[in-house]
């Protein structure tokens, strides 16, 4: 009986304890979810304002002002002879003909200065522009015509509304006189916005609105087929190699502190190397994605084989005892049975690495793909630049319109950067599947 | 302390705590979960038992003489010496840890991915040697098969699951013969008619013990001499491990088999011949039968009434 009190009585206590601390127990678990939300939800702030900053500033530079400009083409101010040869009108100059048709649309325009303002109202680019049409329609010399040629981008800039008419005369690119031709030309429907189809189609230049991100994008293409195409094989077979076959011993470990301390090194000493070893020892050309690519295939290995080796390491060993017990080589268990189980992990870790090397600049700095890059590479020897540089290069430029074609680079390195993403999550799933 | 005097005539009461003790002292839970922490010379009454019953017959396919595995510098088993005969079942019994899947997996060398695995002492198929020089471990693998104790399909079709084996050996030389074959292991392991619209799923869709009998078509697809089987119906419920037990006394007809098991009710079942193993050493074989009515040593009984193990 006694006894039975004493079970009793330890069990009621046992009971109160677990209760007094259950309240602790509960409130601790609340307030660490609590912490987790507030984590997240600050994360997604600054997310949130950044692509918001971005979006805003870069998406305007999608669109372009054009401006209906009535002109005459008059052999004499093209400065052509009759029957003029396609050479003759390369060479033929637009650009009076252009001015002479703004100055036409605005009789009222007098004095050097002021002619001046007007000229600049059309972007330098339009002349080629108009050069193209004439090659293409010799007809149309000695006309007269409507043509839409393109806004010098601070005038797209005013078109845009980016500009406040209340600051100063000083303070802005755009004088009083230029507003109000903008309006005037406004209001007869003279101006238009068109998609920017230039942005896509051409190289960096020194006008905002000549210059388009091809070139960078191309480069970056470029550099990263170089990139893949050296490391993930390499990466994918030493990771195998040093999982599957090489015996432990000093130096496979060495071999593996070096590849895990490779991971570590700040990605500008990659781009010595690449200088040192590269270009001026093997004589490879100088801002070419092929140095770019080997530069940045060093800078990806380490993780590309670090992850692979772990999803290896991961496929469960009944597989593979599963595959040798029925009779197949080691070869063949790693090749049919270990290496698809492992590829998503090892997807991951290639699109890891290559999303790294998309975003690098550092390296890429010290082997020349920094150059104003006008013309868009053809492959992988041809001087270019990538996104990075791109970016890093308009926004340290002076000129206004080149803030929004920061910031739209930026958009077109996030877009190429999901397109990547978007890929590998494809392919994992078509690997899971089987 | 000589065998005899372990025997079950000579049983002393006092002997048998002695025993009872040591065991709790080193209980076997502990030793067991991980086989290389199964070190067997620390226990040296162990070292000194015989091998007693019937270990050898006279149309054996596998021969084991003197075999000593060793795990680093841990030994695993000593002096096994064992035959496996034509067309029979053998059960091998025992506590965890004792050494039977480790001797099960010498048999087709999967020891061999375990790099600090040492095997010393000989094992013949067929008379030939399996550690000599000129064995492949390819060609011996097709000629003994196994399941494991986890089910173990590819992550594949069912179709894959068994065509690749034959695949790899190049076994058909066109699909139809492919088709044949798969339909045939299918058969024999009684799955076919549960998977045949379903081909083309996934092996690792299917229920444990479908799985279990892929596993073990998989193994019959490359029409293996003798087949290993390492606890395969651990994973199991008691329907399942009924249609694979039915499987093994159909199979014993075309095949060698050896089986480890736990569960000593499925030894009777299924095997003709029993070897209980403990710490490391064949303390005895012989007819299923006798080992269960009438164990000649005293650890063999202990175990089978469940008073360890």
């Amino acid at each position: 009986m006694n006894s039975m009190n004493n079970k009793k009585k330890y069990d009621t206590d046992t009971t109160s304890r677990v209760q007094a601390s259950l309240k602790k127990r509960y409130a601790r678990e609340k307030r660490f979810q609590l912490y987790g939300r507030m984590a997240v939800l600050t994360g997604f702030v600054f997310l949130f304002l950044l692509l918001a900053d971005i979006i805003s500033k870069g998406t305007p530079a999608f669109t372009q002002g054009f401006i209906k400009v009535s002109l005459t083409l008059d052999p004499e101010q093209l400065d052509i002879q009759e029957n003029p040869t396609k050479d003759d009108l390369w060479k033929a100059d637009y650009s009076a003909v252009i001015k002479q048709g703004l100055r036409d649309m605005f009789p009222e325009v007098d004095g050097r200065k002021q002619k001046k303002q007007l000229y600049r109202l059309i972007s330098i680019g339009a002349q080629y522009n108009l050069r193209d049409y004439v090659i293409e329609h010799p007809e149309a010399i000695g006309k007269s015509m409507q043509i839409w040629l393109m806004a010098h981008s601070e005038a797209d800039s005013y078109l845009k509304g980016q500009v406040k008419i209340d600051d100063p005369e000083a303070d802005r690119r755009i004088t009083d006189n230029q507003a109000s031709w903008l309006d005037q030309l406004r209001e007869q429907g003279l101006t238009e916005k068109r998609f920017n189809t230039t942005f896509f189609t051409s190289g960096d230049s020194r006008e905002p609105e000549l210059a388009g991100i091809k070139a960078a994008l191309f480069g970056s293409f470029f550099t990263l087929l170089v990139t893949f195409l050296l490391s993930f094989p390499v990466g994918v077979f030493a990771a195998i190699y040093l999982e599957e076959f090489a015996p432990r011993n000093r130096l496979t470990d060495l071999i593996e502190i070096n590849i895990n301390n490779l991971a570590a090194v700040p990605s500008i000493v990659f781009g010595l190397l690449g200088l040192a070893v590269f270009i001026n020892f093997f004589e490879l050309p100088r801002s070419a994605p092929l140095v770019g690519g080997i530069v940045l295939s060093l800078m990806t290995l380490p993780t590309i084989i670090i992850t692979s080796r772990t999803s290896i390491q991961s496929v469960s060993p009944s597989i593979r005892e599963a595959a040798l017990g029925v009779g197949a080589s080691k070869l063949q268990t790693i090749f049919h049975h270990v290496l698809p189980v492992a590829m998503p992990g090892v997807l991951t870790g290639a699109i890891i690495g290559m999303a790294q090397a998309l975003g690098e600049s550092a390296p890429l700095l010290m082997i020349g793909m920094v150059a104003f890059i006008m013309d868009v590479p053809g492959g992988i020897t041809d001087p270019s630049t990538v996104l990075p540089i791109q970016v890093y290069l308009w926004a340290d430029s002076p000129e206004r319109g080149f803030m929004e074609k920061t910031s739209a680079a930026i958009m077109v390195l996030m877009g190429f950067l999901i397109i990547m993403n978007a890929l590998a999550i494809y392919l994992r799933k078509r690997f899971e599947l089987k | 302390m000589d065998t005899v005097s372990m025997r079950k005539e000579h049983n002393i009461p006092g002997e048998s705590a002695v025993m009872d003790k040591q065991l709790a002292d080193k209980p076997l839970e502990g030793i067991v979960e991980n086989l290389r922490e199964c070190d067997v010379r620390e226990s040296k009454k162990v070292h000194q038992y015989e091998t007693i019953g019937k270990p050898f017959t006279d149309n054996a396919r596998i021969s084991a003489r003197d075999v000593n595995v060793y795990y680093g510098d841990k030994q695993a088993i000593i002096d096994a010496s064992l035959d496996i005969g034509s067309n029979e079942v053998l059960a091998m019994i025992g506590p965890s840890g004792c050494g039977k899947s480790t001797f099960l997996r010498c048999i087709n060398r999967m020891n061999d991915i375990i790099p600090i695995c040492r095997v010393e002492g000989s094992i013949t198929l067929d008379g030939e040697d399996i550690y000599g020089s000129d064995m492949d471990t390819v060609l011996l693998r097709a000629r003994v098969g196994m399941v494991f104790q986890k089910p173990n399909p590819f992550p594949k079709s069912i179709y894959e699951n068994v065509a690749y084996g034959p695949r790899i050996h190049g076994l058909a030389h066109n699909k139809a013969e492919m088709d044949d074959i798969v339909e045939k292991s299918l058969r024999r392991a009684s799955l076919f008619d549960e998977v045949k619209d379903q081909l083309d799923k996934p092996g690792t869709g299917l229920s444990g013990g479908q799985q279990q009998r892929l596993c073990i078509a998989r193994a019959i697809a490359v029409s293996p001499e003798v087949i290993l089987m390492d606890e395969p119906c651990s994973a199991l419920d008691p329907i399942a491990t009924a249609r694979i037990e039915e499987l093994i006394d159909e199979l014993k007809e075309k095949y060698t088999i050896a089986i480890v098991t736990h569960s000593m009710q499925q030894a009777a079942r299924v095997s003709q011949r029993t070897a209980y193993f403990h710490l490391g050493k064949i303390i005895e074989v012989g007819d299923t039968r006798e080992i269960f009515t009438t164990p000649q040593h005293e650890l063999t009984e202990n175990y089978i009434t469940g008073r360890f193990g």
